[in-house]
């Protein structure tokens, strides 16, 4: 199966742009992701502001065990690096590397949700629900808002790799790929500044 | 199913598709190594650890702590738009900047002015 882009491999542009079509779909999915902006902005800004109403709860210092947030962080950022070699290997026009790359983002990703649950899980084990104060509703609508997004992502990285397996690196699954690096590489922005506003701050 | 779409000429249109910003020289050439995300993922794998260990091990003070911190998310962040998310690309796909500065203007300003006006006067600021 000989695709289009290869014919144009010495243009100027990077091979997902290359055509119009899927040129705008990545506009739009920048636009998209500035709506993304604007959900998180909204739920950082009420969880600063609520963060020291803990009422009769824990607080931020009582509540979280860096342990495991310093793994999932080291999980995520592992997971972007692995999700922009995806995208490298199927720029270099391989297919197995660009599977095999995408399907351990998609693993570490399960993993960073694995252990986002089982925090969840403890803490209300322990009493501790969004019902028993300001800061622990913020927390978990914050915490739990970028969980379901990776969740997703993950959804979609699996359909993602059945059609590179279907059909190979065509035009549109490349602008495919392209687009689920960015969202990927936006979650893990997120849990930066989740990762320092919320964690590193609590416990400071 | 039919995949071979008709393509425009690489050439420029015309559009502003040529403009070139220096400081975001294009990158697009395909390395034989892929040096650029080995850099970025070292660099966000080292502040991670750096931010990590001065919460942990107390190297300042609470205020200068908080701004520090917050400083070095924002260099990982510009870290990820930068390598990961493609902005030295920049030839052809100049329109990313004018939806990324609406990100940041709309996201800085939610959060700024939110906090600004709820924390007024409330002394937990």
């Amino acid at each position: 199966m000989s695709t289009v882009t290869e014919t144009h491999r010495s243009a100027a542009r990077p091979p997902e742009f290359e055509d119009t079509h899927e040129s705008i779909r990545i506009l739009g999915f920048w636009i998209f992701l500035t709506t993304d902006v604007v959900l998180f902005g909204s739920l950082f800004s009420v969880y600063a502001v609520f963060r020291n109403r803990v009422a009769l709860g824990p607080t931020p210092h009582q509540l979280f065990a860096m342990g495991p947030v310093l793994a999932e962080t080291l999980i995520l950022l592992t997971s972007t690096f692995t999700c922009s070699l995806s995208l490298y290997a199927a720029r270099s026009d391989k297919l197995k590397g660009a599977v095999a790359w995408l399907t351990a983002t998609l693993l570490l990703g399960a993993s960073f949700v694995f252990l986002e649950i089982r925090e969840f899980v403890g803490d209300v084990r322990a009493g501790h629900t969004w019902h028993q104060s300001a800061f622990l509703s913020g927390f978990f609508t914050l915490v739990g808002t970028h969980g379901s997004h990776v969740t997703v992502g993950i959804a979609w990285a699996i359909m993602l790799v059945l059609q590179l397996m279907s059909r190979g690196l065509t035009v549109t699954n490349r602008r495919k790929l392209y687009t689920f690096t960015l969202y990927w590489h936006f979650l893990d922005i997120v849990w930066i500044f989740l990762f320092t506003v919320v964690y590193l701050l609590g416990i400071a | 199913m039919d995949i071979q779409r008709h393509l425009p000429p690489p050439e420029p249109t015309g559009h502003g598709d040529e403009v070139e910003v220096r400081i975001l020289t294009p990158h697009i050439a395909q390395p034989h190594f892929p040096a650029m995300q080995v850099t970025g993922y070292g660099l966000s794998l080292a502040i991670t650890l750096i931010a990590f260990a001065m919460v942990a091990y107390h190297w300042m003070g609470l205020n200068t702590l908080v701004t520090v911190l917050i400083v070095m998310a924002f260099i990982q962040g510009a870290l990820q738009l930068g390598i990961f998310m493609h902005l030295r690309e920049a030839k052809g796909t100049l329109w990313h900047l004018p939806v990324l500065a609406l990100a940041l203007f709309i996201g800085l300003g939610i959060v700024g002015f939110s906090m600004w006006i709820m924390l007024f006067k409330s002394g937990v600021s």
